[in-house]
């Protein structure tokens, strides 16, 4: 079990070198540079630019630096925690990711929450009441969530929100809270900001898993071990719940490793849409203004998160399966 | 006629006995697919007397296995029984009660399951939960019917682990299926059926799936059983070797109907269905001269989406007669000189 | 014993149903995806949807790209029945003061009509045949520069349906031909890793187990950041596929090889070995009609995700982008609640979006249930 965890933790580290090494590459990969893009910023603003301070930029972001050596100064600073200073706003890297990372882990943790739930109930209802017209419609509801856009239900959901009610739009709290301590109003006032955020992120997922479960369990239901159950004299409810369940929840358990870092990137476009200070918005920022040391922190970072997200799920799934071993 | 006082035929035309434990009569199930219907069963008519093995054989999709589920009603959902009745017979003081009244998941029918009727099933590898103990699997049935203790529970399923053989019962008890052979989960299923000393077990081919010494020893594991608990066997299985081994009486089904009956000693010695004459000679045997050809049956069983009109064995049966057996189905008959051989076939009427 | 039961039995006898066990395999499969209602409507959306694709240029009332400072904005036009057949009322602009809003009055007593099979602007059927033709256009005497704005116009004033017909150009084949491409990827490097094993197949895992330590999204947004800007349309509309190809052929690589794996254990596949197969036959006609089914129903699940993908991309701009136009380009202006409050018409190339890519899952669904009953 140690002994797993350790390898599994060192094969982890090996993978995100490489991966690492291979984000950066792509992340520098378009051509120009952040500081073609800065120094027309600071031509737009103060006219031209002295020659001395260009140089002096190129100095510091070291572009003239061969790709190995920019990624060796990046990697090094990073493993000392100094994620470098954004091209964009001379803010540390770190202090931008982690502030907005938080948020985003967060959310997605509160809508992967969400999507177990909800899929886990509605998929075994599904699949113990298939071809009964209430299976038909969570199928059909199935194929809507699949397949409208999250930033579409977004827009629908606020506009309907600040039609029946005082929908705040935009942020994580109103401008009275933002530096409050926190109260109870403040509590309510954040639900009120990010409730719609937890449930578009959801229900692409809670869709997704849900047809998982009901496909998984209507494969269990037919192993000769429900049989059994059924023969022992067991109730419906027991030989559902508590044999057939745990044996097809694998993917939901499985989702964690794939989910908790698509969640926490797919939020990207619903938090333009939302206006919410997560990770997405500033990713895409930091890949359109060419800011490479952002970018490559942020990407890699996710890898880091995507990779931890499935050791958790193996070692879950090790626990909810006794015949997962580790070993 | 020494028989005489306790058979009698029943109202379906079945030879019965006064002290039955299951006595099925005329039972129809269809299946209504998405192809169409299947006919599995078109009339099953037997009984089992009281502490006596039951042999059920018959090729594969010749509806024995459903018959077996249907007697505890754990057919698929997407059967429906369209006739008959099953009739039970808890102990030779209680009335029979027929089991198809109560609904499929009803208390009647849960308090009579793992209790009254058990099942062992084909497939000893996927027979038991892989994410429970083997002991944990057993507690869960003595708990629901015998003691409400969980130490006891406990005990009781060690006991029991022990009484089938297992070497180390207690390491067994917390053991995982994944964790023993094939043989050793039979042995489990079997302690599972039989913590509640059930009145009647239904074995739906419990050796198909082991090799030939592991069978041996899990037979002599369920006559011994038997034995010495009196358990009434319903003993479901392709294998006619197993069935002279372990059974007293013997049904010969074919296409969702039994067309021979008859103790085990006629049907080897006796037998009079076309059928069941070339299912023996299919079987090899010490001693016959080795020259001679085993027989197969010519074709194969017909498409259960279609209905065959007259005798459905009529177009496999070599002494089949053109007007008659394809036209009319026959009627089930008691052998001349023989009070409990019956057959299905024009050739005896 | 003439019992009911036996009755029921004669006067179903004669009726022979048809033999089930003599019906080829496809015609099976045919039947059982008839029987999902849902996949068989969904097919025809989708073969409708794809003839209006195809015809794009030919419905069509204007170039997608004509900017109409006089109609920033004009909702939907409304259809009415006049003298000469369908027509549209005379519409007048003027600039609300207060809200600084443009905004169109209706002048009933001018009707302009509909006209169909009208000659327009140029362009290339099927992107070979030159014509002018369109279905339809309205007639204006000279001076008047009124248009018909079926799903109304957006704030340059440029119609949407035809922005939305030509949006679906991109839109509906991009995702289809990136999924064709990461399908035969997937397949062959699958095939390949399964059926040798050893070194390639380690090789071929290692590089499946890299792809997969990216997240997804943020990997096609990094690479799709990477592409030059200054390329012709049809150049990104490529690389963009190719970027959707590249990333998603490692989950059907794994399915493919486990199922190679287990294929090559088989029975049959040791038993034409033995009678002396080649490899090249083997995996021609014992594994790839084994997989195929398989991966075709993969490769319909995925389509949708491709097409969704795409939307996103060109939405956060970094896909298709201006002045091409796909649907993803289209939904940039409907991201604002403001703006679908004002203008609901402009979320038109959303509902067209939805409708795809439902209707996609569903036909996939209903393949997979065809091909695949017990899966």
């Amino acid at each position: 079990m140690l002994n797993f965890v350790l390898r599994r933790v060192v094969n982890m580290m090996v993978l995100l070198v490489v991966v690492s090494f291979v984000g950066f590459w792509i992340i520098q990969l378009p051509p120009g540079s952040i500081l073609d893009v800065q120094m027309q910023r600071l031509r737009a603003q103060g006219g031209n630019l002295p020659e001395s301070q260009i140089e002096a930029l190129r100095q510091r972001y070291g572009v003239d630096d061969p790709f190995l050596v920019q990624y060796w100064k990046w990697i090094s600073r990073s493993l000392q925690g100094d994620f470098g200073t954004s091209f964009q706003t001379d803010q540390s890297v770190a202090e931008r990711i982690f502030n907005r990372l938080g948020i985003s882990i967060g959310l997605s943790l509160t809508a992967l929450l969400f999507t177990w739930l909800v899929s886990i109930p509605i998929g075994v209802y599904s699949a113990t009441h298939r071809y009964t017209w209430p299976d038909y419609v969570i199928t059909l509801a199935q194929f809507f969530g699949l397949s409208i856009p999250g930033f579409l239900l977004a827009l629908v959901l606020l506009i309907v929100a600040s039609q029946l009610w005082d929908q705040p739009i935009g942020g994580l709290f109103s401008t009275q809270f933002a530096d409050a301590p926190w109260s109870i109003a403040k509590v309510v006032d954040f639900i009120q900001h990010i409730w719609i955020a937890v449930i578009v992120l959801a229900v692409g997922a809670t869709a997704g898993l849900t047809r998982v479960m009901r496909a998984n369990l209507l494969d269990v239901l037919n192993m000769q071990y429900i049989q059994t159950a059924r023969a022992k004299g067991l109730t419906e409810a027991v030989v559902i719940w508590k044999h057939a369940v745990r044996n097809a929840i694998h993917p939901l358990v499985m989702s964690l490793g794939t989910l908790l870092p698509a969640l926490v990137v797919g939020e990207a476009l619903i938090a333009i849409i939302l206006s919410m200070p997560t990770i997405g918005p500033l990713y895409l920022d930091a890949l359109r203004s060419q800011d490479m040391y952002l970018a490559g922190t942020i990407l890699v970072m996710l890898s880091a998160l995507l990779l931890i997200g499935n050791l958790l799920a193996d070692l879950l799934l090790a626990w909810v399966d006794p015949r997962v071993r580790l070993d | 006629m020494s028989d005489s006082a306790t058979t009698q035929r029943s109202a379906a035309g079945a030879i019965v006995t006064e002290d039955d434990v299951i006595r099925v009569e005329d039972l129809r199930l269809n299946f209504y697919t998405a192809l169409g219907v299947v006919r599995a069963l078109n009339g099953v008519t037997f009984n089992i007397p009281r502490g006596k093995v039951l042999g059920v054989v018959g090729e594969s999709g010749c509806g024995k296995s459903q018959t077996g589920l249907a007697i505890m009603q754990l057919t698929p959902a997407a059967g429906r029984y369209e006739a008959g009745q099953v009739l039970f017979r808890e102990s030779s003081e209680q009335p029979a009660v027929n089991l198809l009244q109560y609904e499929r998941n009803s208390a009647e029918m849960r308090e009579i399951r793992g209790n009254n009727i058990s099942m062992i099933f084909q497939e000893p590898m996927t027979s038991l939960n892989p994410c429970y103990t083997v002991g944990a699997q057993i507690e869960e049935a003595i708990l629901l019917h015998q003691t409400k203790d969980k130490a006891e529970a406990q005990q009781r399923a060690v006991e029991i682990l022990r009484k089938v053989g297992m070497p180390n019962p207690e390491r067994i008890a917390v053991s995982y299926p994944h964790q023993l052979s094939g043989g050793m989960r039979q042995r489990a299923m079997i302690a599972m059926v039989l913590s509640c000393n059930p009145t009647l077990l239904i074995a739906d081919e419990p050796t198909t799936a082991l090799d030939v010494t592991t069978e041996a020893q899990i037979l002599d594991l369920m006559r011994e059983l038997q034995r010495e608990i009196g358990t009434s066997i319903m003993f479901i299985t392709h294998n006619l070797g197993v069935v002279a081994q372990m059974c007293d009486e013997v049904a010969v089904m074919y296409l969702g109907r039994i067309v021979e009956r008859a103790t085990v000693e006629d049907i080897f010695y006796d037998p009079k269905h076309p059928y069941t004459i070339m299912l023996l000679r299919s079987i090899p045997r010490l001693g016959v001269n080795r020259a001679m050809r085993l027989e197969s049956i010519q074709g194969s069983v017909p498409d259960p989406y279609s209905q065959v009109t007259g005798c459905p064995f009529h177009e496999r049966c070599p002494s089949a007669m053109p007007g008659i057996c394809d036209t009319i189905m026959p009627e089930e008959i008691i052998v001349a000189g023989s009070q409990t051989h019956t057959v299905r076939c024009h050739l005896y009427t | 014993m003439a019992t009911v039961a036996e009755q029921l039995k004669q006067s179903r006898a004669p009726k022979k149903t048809e033999d089930v066990g003599s019906i080829p395999q496809w015609k099976l499969m045919v039947r059982r995806f008839r029987q999902s209602k849902l996949s068989v409507i969904a097919l025809f959306v989708l073969l409708i949807m794809y003839a209006l694709m195809i015809f794009g240029d030919f419905l069509a009332p204007y170039p997608h790209n004509e900017l109409d400072s006089n109609s920033a904005f004009v909702a939907p036009t409304k259809i009415v029945w006049g003298p000469q057949g369908p027509g549209v009322y005379g519409i007048t602009q003027q600039l609300n003061q207060e809200l600084l809003k443009w905004e169109y009055t209706e002048d009933p007593s001018i009707i302009y009509p509909i006209r169909f099979f009208v000659t327009g602007h140029e362009y290339r059927l099927f992107a070979i045949i030159p014509m002018n033709v369109h279905l339809f256009g309205l007639e204006t005497p000279p001076g008047v520069t009124q248009k018909v704005f079926l799903w109304g116009a957006d704030k340059e004033g440029r119609d949407l349906f035809s922005r939305v017909l030509k949006g679906s150009q991109v839109s509906l084949t991009l995702g289809f031909v990136g999924v064709v491409l990461s399908v035969t990827i997937g397949s062959l490097i699958g095939t390949t890793s399964g059926y040798f094993g050893g070194p390639i197949d380690n090789l071929i895992q290692r590089l499946i187990e890299l792809i997969r330590s990216f997240p997804d999204l943020p990997l096609y947004m990094a690479l799709a950041a990477a592409l030059p800007l200054d390329v012709d349309i049809l150049v990104r509309f490529f690389l963009i596929t190719i970027i959707i190809a590249l990333i998603g052929w490692t989950g059907l690589a794994r399915e493919v090889r486990g199922k190679v794996l287990a294929y090559a254990s088989l029975d049959y596949t040791n038993a034409a070995l033995a009678v002396g197969a080649s490899h090249w036959y083997i995996i021609t006609r014992h594994l790839v009609p084994n997989a195929m089914s398989h991966i075709i129903v993969v490769g319909m699940l995925a389509i949708p995700g491709a097409i969704g993908l795409e939307t996103a991309l060109s939405f956060l701009g970094l896909g298709i982008l201006p002045p091409a136009v796909s649907w993803g380009v289209l939904l940039r202006d409907a991201q604002t609640i403001q703006a679908v409050v004002a203008y609901p018409w402009l979320l038109l190339p959303v509902a067209c979006l939805v409708i795809a890519v439902l209707s996609f899952n569903l036909l996939g669904d209903g393949v997979r249930d065809a091909v695949d009953p017990y899966g």
